[in-house]
């Protein structure tokens, strides 16, 4: 699917340099998390001060392990977005804004790939 | 020409913009997107995580999550989301070229701050 205009990508990418890609995941991903809204919040309200078997009795069922992988990797990449457009709006050392970047893209990365891990532990109970 | 390098969109905090409804949710939406990438996020992991490596870590963070400091964490988390999940959805209607004129955009700046402290309040109240 390309929503991009045609004369948009004859004139380049604008002042980003990547044209409206980013602006584009940012809506996106907020859609994905706009319609797990409902599961979240019950998810949250329900597990709030539950002891340790009810918790990974919940947490290990085929329904909330693949919406906690979802989950996570919509809310790590929607995080990375978000946090990269703060850094190059109030971040002006060139150097720094680089290392904040790759450190940001690196954590939410990893942060996913640990929450699918720890998800999938608890679905198989190893 | 001037030479000095400008801004490419305004800057709406200090002396150059008057600070109103508009620019407070616009920085509101970012320090809470801000703490829940900070804070809230690896709170989550790092409950998941607890929870998957048995019941002796899930229990020693439940006994800090049940703490002053944890549960003010978990306020200011609670309230990051609706807010967050208000103003987002405000940007999705404008976005879709809708409520634009300046009446709507105030006015929706206020059903999100109204709407924000009543889910907030909905939330703590349901996970007490």
């Amino acid at each position: 699917m390309n929503m991009q205009n045609p004369l948009a990508r004859v004139r380049g990418t604008g002042s980003s340099g990547e044209g409206s890609h980013h602006w584009r995941s940012q809506r996106y991903s907020a859609l994905i998390l706009l319609l797990m809204t409902a599961w979240i919040l019950w998810l949250g309200v329900s597990l709030a001060g539950a002891d340790y078997a009810f918790a990974s009795a919940t947490m290990s069922s085929f329904f909330n392990t693949g919406m906690v992988i979802l989950f996570a990797g919509t809310v790590f990449y929607h995080a990375q977005l978000g946090l990269q457009v703060v850094i190059e709006d109030y971040v002006h050392i060139a150097t720094l804004e680089f290392a904040l970047l790759l450190i940001v893209r690196f954590a939410c990365l990893v942060a996913f790939l640990i929450s699918a891990i720890a998800a999938l532990k608890l679905a198989l109970g190893a | 020409m001037s030479t000095t390098k400008r801004p490419m969109s305004p800057y709406m905090l200090g002396p150059y913009y008057k600070f109103q409804i508009t620019s407070l949710l616009s920085i509101l939406n970012r320090l809470t997107g801000v703490f829940m990438s900070v804070v809230t996020a690896p709170l989550l992991l790092y409950w998941l995580v607890a929870l998957a490596s048995g019941e002796e870590a899930f229990a020693a963070l439940s006994a800090f999550l049940g703490s002053v400091l944890g549960m003010l964490i978990i306020a200011a988390s609670v309230f990051s989301f609706s807010f967050h999940l208000m103003g987002g959805i405000r940007h999705l209607i404008w976005d879709a070229g809708w409520m634009l004129e300046n009446h709507q955009v105030r006015s929706s700046g206020w059903a999100a701050i109204i709407g924000a402290i009543l889910l907030t309040l909905v939330v703590l109240g349901a996970g007490l």
